[in-house]
């Protein structure tokens, strides 16, 4: 015998906040030392240092860089760390 | 500065060598430095938002990260106080000083001078042009400022030499 009755859904939040890749940004400014930059950069995503050169300098010269995309949770974790090396770190929405 | 150097003393611990009156001043100023850390201009700069603007990640971030990086940039200033206490004449350099502390203190050591050097800019308002200014006006607040920040930034560059070897 079939059941009858009210089903409860619930609601949660968009699934576009988990899949959408999320930037995170460095923002230049005057102060902090290009070999420091690149020495942070190094630490916090293991990059090679040619690599942390390359989007140093696109920080210097742009005035911000995508120094990592994906996901939500790791972007968040690395801009805590970037804060904690006093550099200028933003989370951003992918485009 | 032209005597200032890092080197090995003994196991785990660093030895900077070669500090002139001049960096000298600047060390012992940095206590006072980095007790401006809650200017307004300076909080924004030390403790920034995550994002451009989502307000509750934001009010979030400022409730519960931003009390961590505070305590750790504060311990990261006590630990280079206390390790300043280690100062003693360079033998090898007259009127110059020398001062010892343990190795894994580097990362403090980039951390409080990063700050304050952060800090007198957000002070005075540093722009891009000012850094790259040849000159300063040492009777002028802000010159002095830019003075200290080239300063720090020497030793700053120093240390993060030796850390990156």
């Amino acid at each position: 015998m079939p059941q009858t009755g009210t089903v409860f859904v619930q609601e949660t939040k968009p699934k576009e906040n988990l899949d959408i890749p999320w930037n995170v940004v460095v923002f230049n400014d005057p102060i902090n030392l290009m070999s420091y930059v690149t020495m942070v950069f190094q630490r916090v995503f293991g990059y090679p240092r040619h690599k942390a050169e390359q989007l140093m300098l696109e920080v210097h010269y742009k005035g911000r860089s995508i120094v990592w995309s994906g996901g939500r949770e790791q972007a968040e974790l690395y801009v805590h760390q970037l804060h904690s090396y006093q550099l200028l770190a933003r989370l951003e929405r992918s485009q | 500065m032209r005597h200032l150097r890092i080197e090995s003393d003994g196991v785990n611990r660093l030895r900077l060598r070669g500090v002139d009156p001049v960096l000298l001043d600047c060390l012992q100023r940095l206590p006072e430095i980095l007790g401006q850390r809650d200017a307004p201009e300076v909080r924004q700069r030390l403790f920034p938002d995550p994002t451009d603007a989502e307000t509750e990640t934001n009010c979030d971030w400022q409730r519960l990260i931003a009390p961590e990086l505070r305590h750790l940039f504060e311990a990261a200033g006590e630990t280079v106080a206390r390790d300043l206490a280690n100062l003693a004449p360079d033998p090898q350099h007259k009127h110059h000083f020398q001062i010892s502390f343990a190795a894994d203190h580097l990362n403090a050591w980039m951390s409080a001078i990063n700050q304050a050097r952060l800090i007198l800019g957000e002070l005075f308002q540093v722009t891009e042009a000012d850094m790259n200014r040849p000159d300063f006006d040492l009777d002028q607040p802000k010159g002095l400022a830019l003075f200290r920040i080239h300063v720090l930034g020497y030793l700053l560059q120093l240390l993060v030499e030796h850390a990156s070897i």
